[in-house]
């Protein structure tokens, strides 16, 4: 499980590999022009996501061990930056799933996630405990600029002016093409590790009205310090957009960012919560309850005391 | 700090285990495992593998990565370690048996 990044490995990336189950395990074959074909057995029940890349096919078997396993399987594009697809397995918690949507359906808490969010991003105390959504933005704003014409200043590029019009994508200035890109994938990882801990990458808290809301929400808390500088860096580039995801991908370290940006989203919607979860597999489906919180499901509850003696409709 | 370290050498001379026996405990044929310091490591793993000859050597000790350790390789072996963006898995090639029918 992705939440325990402590310890289990968080995440293996393939590309251009046979992954399938044989009699002793998963293994991935590898052909490469300097070994020849290899055979990479996968640590399944230690892994917590993987990866796949283009150029990648898996059977059927080996799927289901990994889900048995509790691994989540992604279909990516080229070097992870963006998410097509997700298996989420069967014994996937769903309370990160349920403090989402609780503190996302509640106004109030919503604000203060919204609100947490903006301080992540310009650090604590700068924000006032009352402020509205209107003046988060407001602040967001000034914030932006301010970063955006720092930058221009220190690469000597004039004036700078955020454009992702795609009606006139072929005339924007490098920087701007740059950023873009570079964004696109950041966004595929943040959507791998939301999908990774079972949220919902529709339900954001500043964004909203999208399928991606939340990744928008949680790729906003980064780009300050990955993709912006990334961007104006290429602001001599004559092929800023694939220059701007290789650098992302080389450059970053990608897969450090995935287990910072799981703590991030946990810390976000459990401020108070140690992120210590219970084992997938010795769990069983709890009922709920609106008094007594969540009781032991695999239970017979018919015995006892039951007040509602109205007939039930299926044995009337 | 002395940490744990496990060292498995196949076909390695004589005088190599008694360097080896000296410092490892022996627990199963080839196969070497101690406490020693980081030092006392890198002077056997140096040793291990100037004079690994034909043989084949493999050094495991606890590392602060996230896997939990690193490994180090002497001599041309079958298996080899693989780096998947910082995670290290062991490929080798399957020579005689075939698991799979070919397609």
């Amino acid at each position: 499980m992705l939440p325990r990044i402590a310890d289990s490995l968080s995440f293996l990336y393939l590309d251009v590999v046979r992954v399938q189950q044989d009699d002793t395990g998963v293994c991935a074959e590898i052909t490469s022009e300097r070994h020849g074909t290899e055979t990479v057995y996968l640590p399944t029940a230690a892994l917590s996501c993987v990866l796949l890349g283009p150029g990648t096919s898996i059977t059927a078997r080996a799927l289901s061990t990994l889900a048995r396993h509790g691994t989540t399987v992604l279909v990516v594009g080229s070097g992870g930056v963006r998410c097509y697809a997700a298996t989420l397995p069967d014994s996937l918690t769903t309370s990160w799933l349920e403090r989402q949507v609780r503190a996302w359906a509640d106004d109030g808490q919503r604000l203060g996630v919204a609100r947490a969010m903006y301080e992540k991003r310009f650090g604590s105390g700068t924000v006032p405990a009352d402020a509205s959504l209107f003046q988060l933005r407001g602040f967001e704003g000034a914030r932006v600029k301010a970063h955006y014409q720092l930058l221009a200043k220190q690469y000597k590029i004039g004036r700078f002016r955020r454009n992702y019009d795609p009606e006139s994508w072929e005339d924007q200035d490098p920087v701007n093409l740059a950023l873009s890109a570079a964004n696109t994938c950041l966004y595929g990882i943040v959507h791998a590790a939301i999908v990774a801990l079972g949220c919902s990458p529709a339900l954001g808290y500043v964004h909203s009205g999208n399928q991606q809301a939340f990744v928008y929400d949680v790729a906003d808390l980064y780009k300050a310090q990955l993709t912006i500088p990334l961007a104006f860096s290429l602001h001599a580039s004559t092929n800023p957009e694939a220059q701007a995801r290789r650098s992302f991908r080389d450059g970053l370290r990608l897969f450090k960012l995935l287990p910072r940006i799981v703590a991030d989203i946990q810390q976000l919607l459990d401020p108070a919560g140690d992120y210590e979860i219970e084992d997938p597999d010795e769990q069983l489906v709890d009922l709920w309850d609106p008094i007594a919180g969540a009781i032991p499901g695999g239970v017979n509850h018919g015995g006892g005391d039951m007040r509602d003696e109205r007939p039930h409709p299926w044995h009337p | 700090m002395a940490s744990m370290i496990m060292i498995s050498a196949t076909a390695v001379p004589d005088h190599l285990r008694g360097a080896l026996s000296r410092w490892l405990l022996e627990v199963t044929p080839q196969l070497y495992v101690g406490t020693v310091s980081a030092r006392v490591r890198d002077e056997l793993w140096t040793s291990v593998s100037a004079s690994i000859a034909d043989g084949l050597a493999v050094l495991a000790y606890p590392d602060a990565n996230e896997q939990g350790f690193s490994l180090r390789t002497a001599g041309t072996r079958r298996r080899h370690p693989l780096d998947f963006d910082g995670l290290t898995l062991i490929g080798f090639r399957k020579e005689s048996q075939e698991s799979m029918k070919p397609l």
